[in-house]
């Protein structure tokens, strides 16, 4: 039998009349990264918090490393982890304090305390803004504080909740070399994303959930059978280019022609050379276009096709209201 | 292997049990709080500037118009400041518990093996500390004044041992009503409402004899009152009386401290094992 760090049967939270997670069942083995992936809402960031002992849940249970969620919660402390969407750092104290404090709380001495604070911040290419206060930092350094903290003991369980919402794109990319190197130290990672790129890029298994329902299930590459490929889309200055466009793309490449939107949709398997030769060609045979764009699916394809419809867009707002976490953090 | 791999967890596992880890961890989150105080000094001025202004008023423009029968309006007035400078309290406390229950690194906290109580208590003393130097600095601004407190040894160290009994009192109230009402401003307003007018109904600026019977029926059981009474009977040694609990103010401030830490302490606590953050 493989090792469970995570499981939950019937896991239900309701706020109100509102209901949060619905009858979820998760399980994630050993070493494995599970992404939870789906919209605002969709009752990803309540699923953690009950994971890591900050809301008990209504109905159902949940197991961490073995451990009932509400009567083990302070084994379960001991070995979860967990990385909120909103930097969970004393915005008074420099970066360095805060890693020091958490770990002196987490039973070292002051020394040993300094040290692991020095070891994180060098990982996490934080030496530089070690000494100012976290108010100052940008959110990507903050979030690279903020993961550091979440693994001053190595965790058995680490639980990164969006870890890269809001960052620009070179800190995204810092966030995600963190988390690659962590994953090939064998940590067990639960990961919640909007993004299906992000999912796709750095788990195992991909929970699909809206509503706080598993909608789907797979490997990131099931899922994106199901969802589709990569598209070249290129969008003709003019009601003429567009037939040049059709004239020049079909047969060299598999198209969908989309007259509306003067645009000819190229199915891209091969990504970034697809792209080169469609530009190729166009440009060899000089059509005038306003736009060539290399368009990955998103969550919204991924929902559309998996489920058949689209993401709704009541379910945020609902639960913004109805949830005060998701309001206030 | 990277040295994330290689670092082995303490050798004992923390545990969140055990009164020398809970000291620790108090100790710890203390510090945390008390760093917070030069580097946000405009809470600091919160719990100087108010008590200075009430001080002016009262001794330059209404003092005039009040007059105490057998003590000088100075040391009748400085009590009363102090006494409800501890009473505010409440309103800083519960200001900055409904702000920081708002912050991700209460959940961080939460998160992680250590006792909830502690978490709360290093909140409570943090306040403690940035009250008691308000305090200190009202009292030396008073003193600067020509306030000239008669205090024996004894009576001083009387003073100051109900004093910080009355300010935990207050503060842990003060953290309640912060979980409770989780909004910042409604908390201000609140204290607006409730504490300001119960400060004023205390005997703190004018004797309570001369109020009329509903106000005065409040100020006979007002807790505050039973603070200011004590710290004026101990400071003057003059005795105001006018209820059971005035005629034995020490006894009576005694008492309601304990009551709201009893009432106060595990309703906090309780609501923050239970809380939803927010």
């Amino acid at each position: 039998m493989t090792e469970r760090a995570i499981h939950t049967q019937g896991l239900t939270k309701r706020f109100g009349s509102f209901i949060a997670v619905d009858d979820l069942d998760l399980d994630v083995d050993e070493g494995t990264v599970v992404s939870l992936l789906g919209p605002n809402g969709a009752g990803k960031t309540t699923t953690v918090r009950m994971l890591a002992t900050l809301i008990a849940p209504d109905a159902g249970e949940a197991q961490v490393a073995g451990y009932d969620v509400v009567r083990d919660a302070a084994r379960v402390r001991e070995r979860i982890s967990l990385t909120g969407q909103f930097a969970a750092l004393d915005k008074h104290l420099t970066a360095r304090e805060n890693l020091i404090l958490m770990a002196r709380l987490r039973g070292r001495s002051g020394r040993a305390a300094r040290a692991v604070a020095d070891e994180l911040l060098a990982r996490f290419d934080g030496i530089e803004f070690r000494d100012r206060l976290v108010k100052q930092l940008s959110g990507g350094e903050r979030r690279r504080v903020d993961l550091a903290a979440g693994l001053i003991d190595r965790p058995h369980v680490l639980v990164l909740d969006e870890p890269t919402t809001g960052l620009d794109p070179r800190s995204r990319q810092v966030v995600w070399s963190t988390i690659r190197e962590l994953v090939d130290d064998g940590v067990t990672l639960l990961l919640t994303t909007q993004y299906l790129d992000e999912a796709d890029a750095l788990s195992d298994r991909v929970v699909l959930i809206d509503h706080g329902r598993e909608v789907a299930a797979g490997t990131p590459a099931a899922l994106k059978a199901q969802v589709g490929q990569q598209r070249v889309d290129v969008v003709a200055a003019d009601a003429a280019g567009f037939e040049q466009l059709r004239a020049v793309l079909e047969g060299r490449f598999d198209t969908t022609p989309l007259e509306q939107l003067r645009t000819v949709s190229v199915a891209a398997p091969d990504e970034t050379a697809d792209l080169e030769q469609v530009a190729g060609a166009v440009r060899a045979a000089g059509i005038a276009v306003d736009e060539i764009a290399l368009r990955r699916p998103t969550l919204d394809d991924a929902f559309l096709a998996l489920t058949g419809h689209p993401v709704q867009p009541g379910s945020a707002e609902t639960a913004d209201v109805t949830d005060p976490q998701e309001v206030a953090a | 292997m990277t040295a994330i791999a290689a670092r082995p967890a303490p050798a004992a596992p923390p545990s969140s049990g055990g009164p020398v880890r809970f000291l620790r961890d108090t100790a710890l989150l203390t510090g945390r709080s008390l760093r917070a105080i030069p580097r946000v000094p405009e809470r600091l001025l919160d719990v100087t500037i108010q008590p200075i202004v009430f001080i002016l008023l009262f001794l330059y423009v209404f003092g005039s118009a009040i007059h105490v029968h057998g003590i000088s309006y100075k040391d009748y007035l400085f009590p009363g400041i102090l006494g409800q400078s501890l009473a505010f309290g409440v309103i800083g406390a519960g200001t900055a518990t409904a702000s920081d229950m708002t912050e991700g690194v209460i959940d961080r906290f939460r998160s992680m093996p250590v006792s909830r109580l502690s978490i709360i208590s290093g909140e409570v003393m943090g306040q403690v500390c940035e009250q008691l130097l308000g305090l200190v600095i009202t009292v030396a601004f008073g003193l600067a004044l020509g306030w000239d407190p008669h205090v024996t040894l004894v009576h001083g160290v009387e003073l100051v041992g109900l004093v910080g009994l009355g300010m935990l009192a207050f503060t842990w109230c003060g953290v309640l009503v912060g979980m409770l009402v989780r909004s910042p401003d409604a908390v201000q307003g609140m204290g607006f409402i409730v504490i300001l007018p119960l400060t004023f109904m205390a005997g703190t600026f004018v004797p309570i004899s001369g109020m009329d019977a509903i106000p005065r029926a409040i100020a006979q059981w007002d807790p505050i009152s039973a603070l200011v009474a004590t710290v004026r009977s101990l400071t003057s040694g003059v005795h105001t009386g006018g209820s059971w609990q005035l005629d034995h103010p020490e006894l009576a401030m005694v008492g309601w401290c304990l009551l709201l830490m009893a009432v106060c302490v595990p309703l906090a606590l309780r609501r923050f094992s239970r809380a939803v953050a927010a």
